[in-house]
């Protein structure tokens, strides 16, 4: 048992620490108040260093994509990488990133599908892929603050892939997992700024107990999910990854609307960035049927089928 | 970053169930019933605690010279550590009169800390210690004192520098409980039998060899003692059992077929390994040599959730196990989620230091 980051992972994250303090991936309001901005440029940056490989890397490993994938969620641009850090390097076949992933055939848009090159389609027995040519998907406006898009997917040229969709829908709870812990960690640290700075009754809003219990309580729940999700990140098992995205899919909404309150009226603009890790947060905690599916699917991993 | 345990950690776990295996009685659930102040159990530990002592997993953490085995932070991390700093901080002659004992098992402290107008504000304690010559003569009360009828030495707080000494004027002595002046009476309380006491202490007189540490030294002591209190129970591991032996009299009785029920159990241990993982922290740094933080304080606050949780869960879904006799140890776990948000520093204190260290958050004017 350790449970510090080894030398390699300490290093890798130092790096992508560096990267992410770019300007670029600093809150701009997007053209027309859009709701999301995607960081295409340093996209294309982590990609060219390898950051998206690391999950191969034997020193690195899937706890560096992990953490790597919640460094990423926490920025207020969007950037694919929970499928390309933990999906891609076990696909056996090279994949155009950034990717789009659906489960099930689930209808509707799939986040990342409009900058997406490969799309991934998980089901109870096959994992196929597709590559997504130019003008084959359709943008679809929403309040999630992602690139949300739709394809007519029978069109599409589909290739079966040789990996257990079991192990794929693993790697991606975790993945999910850590984008939504990294998406409300964002969201923290953006509100912790605010209220420490924000005066009323003559005194700093964050020293009043009200609001100091409750952002702890949220500190300590998302820190408890960096945790859980780590470790189900190094496990691969299925319980592990089905407990780590049941907790934090458990928690967001609460602490997201605790979030907002402290934040006021401020919260309510899209001046402020708030929205984006809001309205992420929105869609990543129904995702692959939200909390209760990945409780059910914990229960019957740990204590056998009903 | 690893999540697995070491071989050695895991045969050191194995090792210690096969003594539990042999050594715990059938009728453990019975012993246990009233809780660790209960006559019963007392006298259990009085004749078991030798035993873990011979086979050396009483005080495996401690060092060699005072009967341990130097083990590292993981090994050990279940046992009481506030009463290693004994040995950090004490005199020579402290620990040639303590150790021995403590080290064979034989030994019953008390905590005087609480008292009537100090809990969570405990610096402002007024159990006043008063120098004369040689000894200190020492007036006062504490309250919510564990094991007091039973212990037979007492970890005692007291203010040396008047009564608005603050923490600079408190010190820890090392006080014998047949020591004339001290009465202790018996609060009857929800949590176990001869848990909770009263504690007078009239114009009770020690030598100052008693005194641990220096004066003044005494807050620095018992934040760090507390630091370890808060996590040196692992609540979330009875959560757990006691979890799972919901889960399985539920099977039993052809209930968890339910997805409300499947869904609140994962909730339930959600939380459990959460507080585990919380708690993991804090014995990691240790492990490491790192200075502590503030992972004591995320960590017991996410106990207290994980303990309401499992027992809201039995609650809702067994509630008729808990008057029957054949579920004590349900009982037993609902009593204490009531109060591991309190003892060791209540729940809000450390949600007040996790805002202040861990946020950066400003105090209150």
């Amino acid at each position: 048992m350790r449970l510090d980051y080894n030398e390699d992972q300490t290093t890798f994250l130092t790096f992508l620490g560096q990267m992410l303090a770019s300007s670029e991936a600093e809150f701009r309001a997007a053209e027309d108040w859009g709701r999301y901005e995607y960081g295409a440029a340093l996209d294309a940056r982590l990609e060219e260093n390898g950051f998206f490989d690391a999950a191969a890397e034997e020193e690195l490993g899937t706890v560096a994509a992990a953490a790597m994938t919640y460094e990423v969620a926490q920025k207020p641009v969007a950037i694919e990488c929970g499928a390309s850090s933990l999906l891609r390097p076990f696909l056996g076949r090279e994949a155009p990133r950034p990717l789009a992933v659906v489960l099930d055939d689930a209808p509707g848009a799939i986040r990342y599908l409009p900058v997406a090159r490969t799309l991934i389609s998980v089901s109870d027995k096959t994992v196929r892929v597709a590559e997504l040519t130019e003008g084959s998907v359709s943008e679809v406006e929403s309040l999630y603050a992602y690139p949300m898009g739709t394809v007519d997917r029978k069109a599409l040229s589909w290739s079966e892939l040789d990996v257990a969709s079991d192990r794929v829908r693993v790697l991606w709870r975790v993945a999910t997992a850590a984008e939504l812990a990294g998406v409300l960690k964002g969201a923290l640290e953006s509100v912790l700024a605010y209220v420490r700075e924000r005066q009323q009754f003559g005194r700093p809003l964050g020293s009043f107990q009200a609001v100091q219990h409750r952002l702890s309580i949220n500190a300590i729940e998302i820190e408890a999910s960096r945790m859980l999700l780590l470790k189900a990140a190094q496990s691969l098992s299925a319980e592990d990854a089905a407990l780590a995205l049941g907790y934090v899919q458990k928690i967001a909404s609460r602490v997201g609307y605790d979030f907002h309150q402290f934040m006021g009226a401020m919260g309510l603009t899209l001046e402020h960035p708030l929205h984006r890790w809001t309205y992420r947060a929105r869609l990543l905690r129904a995702d692959q049927g939200g909390s209760s599916s990945a409780s059910l699917a914990y229960a019957s991993e740990r204590w056998g089928a009903p | 970053m690893d999540f697995n345990w070491t071989h050695q950690d895991s045969a050191y776990r194995q090792r210690i169930r096969d003594f539990l295996q042999s050594e715990l009685p059938a009728n453990w659930a019975d012993i246990a019933r009233f809780g660790p102040g209960s006559e019963e159990q007392t006298e259990f530990s009085l004749q078991f605690c030798p035993k873990l002592a011979d086979a050396g997993l009483l005080i495996p953490h401690w060092p060699e010279q005072w009967g341990g085995a130097a083990r590292p932070p993981w090994e050990h991390f279940i046992l009481g550590e506030e009463m290693w700093r004994v040995g950090e901080f004490g005199s020579d002659e402290q620990k040639r009169q303590y150790i021995p004992e403590m080290a064979s098992g034989k030994a019953i402290w008390c905590q005087g800390f609480s008292e009537p107008n100090a809990g969570s504000d405990l610096a402002s304690l007024r159990t006043r210690a008063v120098r004369e010559g040689d000894n200190y003569v020492i007036n006062g009360q504490k309250i919510w004192t564990s094991y007091a009828a039973l212990a037979g030495q007492c970890f005692l707080l007291a203010q040396t520098d008047g009564p608005d000494g603050g923490r600079s004027g408190i010190a820890i002595f090392l006080v014998p409980m047949d020591t004339p002046g001290i009465e202790v009476r018996a609060i009857p309380s929800l949590i176990g039998h001869g848990d909770i006491h009263e504690v007078f202490f009239t114009d009770v007189c020690v030598p100052a060899s008693s005194r641990l540490g220096e004066e003044g030294e005494g807050w620095n002591i018992i934040s760090y003692a507390l630091a370890n209190e808060r996590v040196g129970i692992p609540r979330y591991e009875m959560g757990t059992a006691e979890l799972d032996r919901m889960v399985a009299e539920l099977k039993s009785r052809g209930s968890f077929s339910d997805s409300v029920v499947r869904a609140r159990a994962a909730e339930a241990a959600a939380a459990c390994e959460a507080a585990r993982l919380l708690v993991y922290r804090v014995v990691d740094g240790r492990a490491r040599n790192v200075p502590p933080a503030n992972e004591a304080n995320l960590a017991r606050y996410a106990v207290v959730t994980a303990e309401h949780l499992v027992t809201d869960f039995g609650m809702d879904f067994l509630p008729d196990s808990f008057s029957e006799r054949s579920h004590l140890s349900f009982l037993s776990h609902h009593e204490r989620a009531i109060v591991t948000g309190i003892a060791a520093g209540a729940a809000e204190i450390q949600l007040n230091l996790v805002a202040r260290r861990e946020l950066d958050l400003p105090r209150g004017s």
